[in-house]
């Protein structure tokens, strides 16, 4: 990070538009709070979150501070490269409704691990599911809190850890005392407030070229010191192997993430949970487009001189274009464009470290203490989802305190390289194969998990990305340079679950058990049903899956 | 395996039914098969599509960089495409299943209840073993996908 500011000064109309942000997110919390009645309402809002309200806060949960600044600002310095990034996320969807979105809302509670352990030995199986949740959230959520640091500091002014801190606060005064129910109002309304804005952006950039986005490339190319390679892939991801192994992760990976996983838990049945991923893919792939409008319209209107206030990885072009589209530096136009921006980006951080923060304090509670630590007690509803409150503020400040001791210098990229990595190489595969794969064992799904996350973590560390070599061309190894894992750790997790599950003697339970997750999970027989009075608006009772009987 | 009390374990057990008879039952091959011969190839589809994007954004960036029109690239008009793929598959994914997959399932889970019924009527104790496995009908193996 350049620890580029912004803001020179304190920016007062950012901070009140911060703070109108902050008060509708507390009153939505306080709202929750009253309906808080036990561990369905606070893993899973009562599951009686809506489709397109779930595919709302899918997409809130989804579209990253990175994917609205990260990816308009690697498109604003390296043209075409940064859109694939776009397509990688959004193409996942597919991996996610095909394969997952149904079969877990029918066969799982309120975490991963419940698909698991449902047809393997308990204590491994979720030993083996919380360590992936909890990896992946952990990386993610570091990443998450350094960005936000980051961009508040340059955005509003106020000095880095205090602005952790700040959004480390908030996070964790929704998902503690609002639970799910909150959670999944605040990605709504920072789904709606991050769509709105970048559709108006987007309309004063194609505004500047008449409507026409094919003007606006030749506008960017003319812009660009690159020429013609800025509208080539090539010039961010320069070795073929490596956008491969990119392309891996991304496409993979999404469907291993806890916290969106965690979002079809709070749907009805099986038929919202679908349809809330198609309301995603709607939400998200046309913000995709937007942003390339976005990081095009950067280079087009900011030039190279842009290049150095838009700080490392271009992650201010989108804040600077929307000041310039207000008027300019100094105007008031300007001023408040810039303020509406960094607060949408604020909202947007809250909204995603918020679900991260309960999927693992889910996995710590609902997996590790009432079914590993205290498997032989009956825990109560209460008990667990003080465990789970008292995980969150410990994850939280554990997050907090990397994030500040890490500093600005942390490397984020890799931290959320790090996340796909682990999501595709280790939950996938255990979830994909428990569900579909009749010979599947414990053995299997704890090796295949360990494989996926040490192999993903050690390529990362020994990567150039963190470890330049002595030469500085390579990685640490002089022979490995990928920067993405992806291509190596996703077949090795594959490899590690079938290699755990054919070397071992075949397990009699989990194979009849798999007759009943398997029909479970296809059919909905016997899923969890919406409590009454469950998600954001009050239904009727009995809105039970028509199979579920 | 789970208990079923409180908040622990996972969804809870449903001792009535036959879920070896219900997995092997003809509704279930039959909504198995249904949703196998869409989800299957739609996902070499749609994994192939975008593999093959990538690999020709890794290796062939100087036919990436041609313009189709102006200054529109093919590399942005292919991107284009995937985002065209994700929202037919998903409508088109969206459509099947309300048509064809929730009929058949409700079916499967239908027909499970009622052996599960008709078992605890005869009093005969549900199967436990795996000993009949081999009469799987044709395309009753587990092929992961």
């Amino acid at each position: 990070m350049s620890g580029f500011v912004l803001a020179a000064e304190l920016n007062e109309t950012a901070l009140s538009i911060f703070a109108v942000v902050i008060a509708i997110t507390l009153i939505i919390t306080y709202w929750a709070s009253k309906r808080m009645t036990g561990a369905s309402q606070f893993y899973a809002a009562g599951r009686g979150v809506t489709g397109p309200q779930n595919g709302f806060a899918i997409a809130g949960d989804y579209m990253s501070a990175a994917s609205f600044l990260g990816i308009a600002g690697l498109i604003f310095l390296f043209g075409f490269d940064g859109f694939l990034y776009s397509v990688g996320f959004l193409v996942a969807f597919l991996t996610v409704l095909f394969l997952l979105s149904e079969r877990m809302r029918n066969a799982g509670k309120f975490t991963i691990a419940d698909v698991l352990s449902f047809r393997l030995n308990e204590r491994p199986a979720r030993a083996a599911a919380a360590l992936g949740t909890l990896s992946v959230a952990g990386f993610y959520l570091i990443a998450q809190m350094v960005g936000a640091g980051v961009l508040i500091q340059a955005l509003v002014g106020i000095d880095f850890n205090l602005s952790v801190l700040i959004t480390g606060a908030f996070m964790l005064v929704y998902v503690v005392f609002g639970g799910m129910l909150a959670t999944t109002y605040v990605q709504i309304v920072k789904a709606i407030l991050l769509m709105t804005a970048t559709i108006v952006l987007s309309i004063f950039v194609l505004e500047t070229v008449g409507f026409n986005p094919v003007e606006l490339f030749n506008r960017a190319q003319a812009e660009s010191p690159a020429g013609d390679a800025y509208l080539k892939p090539g010039l961010f991801l320069s070795s073929p192997i490596d956008t491969v192994s990119l392309g891996i992760a991304l496409v993979l990976g999404t469907a291993g993430l806890p916290h969106i996983l965690m979002r079809f838990f709070t749907v009805p049945d099986a038929k919202a949970a679908r349809s809330s991923v198609v309301w995603a893919v709607a939400l998200i792939g046309a913000f995709y487009i937007m942003t390339t409008f976005l990081g095009f319209g950067a280079r087009a209107v900011l030039g190279t001189a842009g290049e150095e206030a838009a700080g490392t990885g271009g992650n201010l072009a989108a804040p600077l274009l929307a000041e310039e589209l207000g008027g300019g530096s100094g105007t008031f136009g300007g001023d408040l464009f810039l303020a509406v921006i960094a607060a949408v980006a604020f909202a947007t951080i809250l909204a995603v470290v918020a679900g991260l923060v309960l999927s693992a304090s889910a996995a710590m509670s609902h997996d590790v203490w009432s079914n590993i630590v205290r498997r032989d007690k009956e825990v109560s509803e209460k008990e667990e989802v003080y465990v789970a409150r008292i995980a969150a503020v410990s994850i939280g400040a554990i997050a907090i305190f990397v994030a500040i001791l890490g500093g600005e210098g942390l490397n984020i990229s890799f931290m959320v390289g790090l996340a796909f990595a682990v999501a595709a190489s280790a939950n996938f595969p255990a979830l994909l194969l428990a569900l579909t794969w009749r010979r599947f064992n414990t053995t299997g799904a704890v090796t295949g998990v360990l494989v996926g996350t040490i192999s993903s973590i050690v390529l990362v560390i020994i990567s150039p990305t963190v470890w330049p070599g002595a030469d500085a061309e390579g990685g640490a190894l002089g022979f490995y340079d990928l920067a993405n894992p992806g291509i190596i750790s996703v077949p090795l997790g594959f490899l590690g679950c079938w290699l755990g599950t054919v070397l071992t003697r075949q397990e009699g339970k989990a194979e009849r058990n798999f007759d009943e997750l398997y029909v479970r999970s296809e059919t909905g027989l016997g899923a969890e049903v919406a409590e009454e009075g469950g998600g954001l608006t009050q239904r009727k009772p009995g809105r039970a899956p028509a199979s579920a009987m | 395996m789970a208990e079923s009390q409180g908040v622990s374990g996972g969804v809870e057990q449903n001792p009535e039914i036959d879920w070896e008879a219900a997995e092997r039952s003809p509704e279930f091959r039959a909504l198995i098969a249904k949703r196998r011969s869409f989800v299957l190839p739609a996902t070499i589809f749609f994994l192939a599509w975008y593999f093959g994007f990538i690999i020709l954004a890794g290796y062939a960036e100087d036919f990436m960089g041609e313009s189709i029109y102006q200054g529109l690239t093919v590399g942005y008009g292919l991107a284009l495409t995937q985002f065209i793929m994700v929202w037919v598959l998903g409508a088109v994914y969206l459509r099947k299943a309300d048509r064809d997959f929730d009929p058949l399932a409700r079916k499967a889970a239908a027909r499970a209840l009622e052996v599960g019924r008709e078992r605890a009527g005869d009093g005969a104790p549900p199967s436990g073993g795996r000993s009949e496995r081999g009469e799987t009908p044709p395309g009753g193996e587990e092929v992961p996908r």
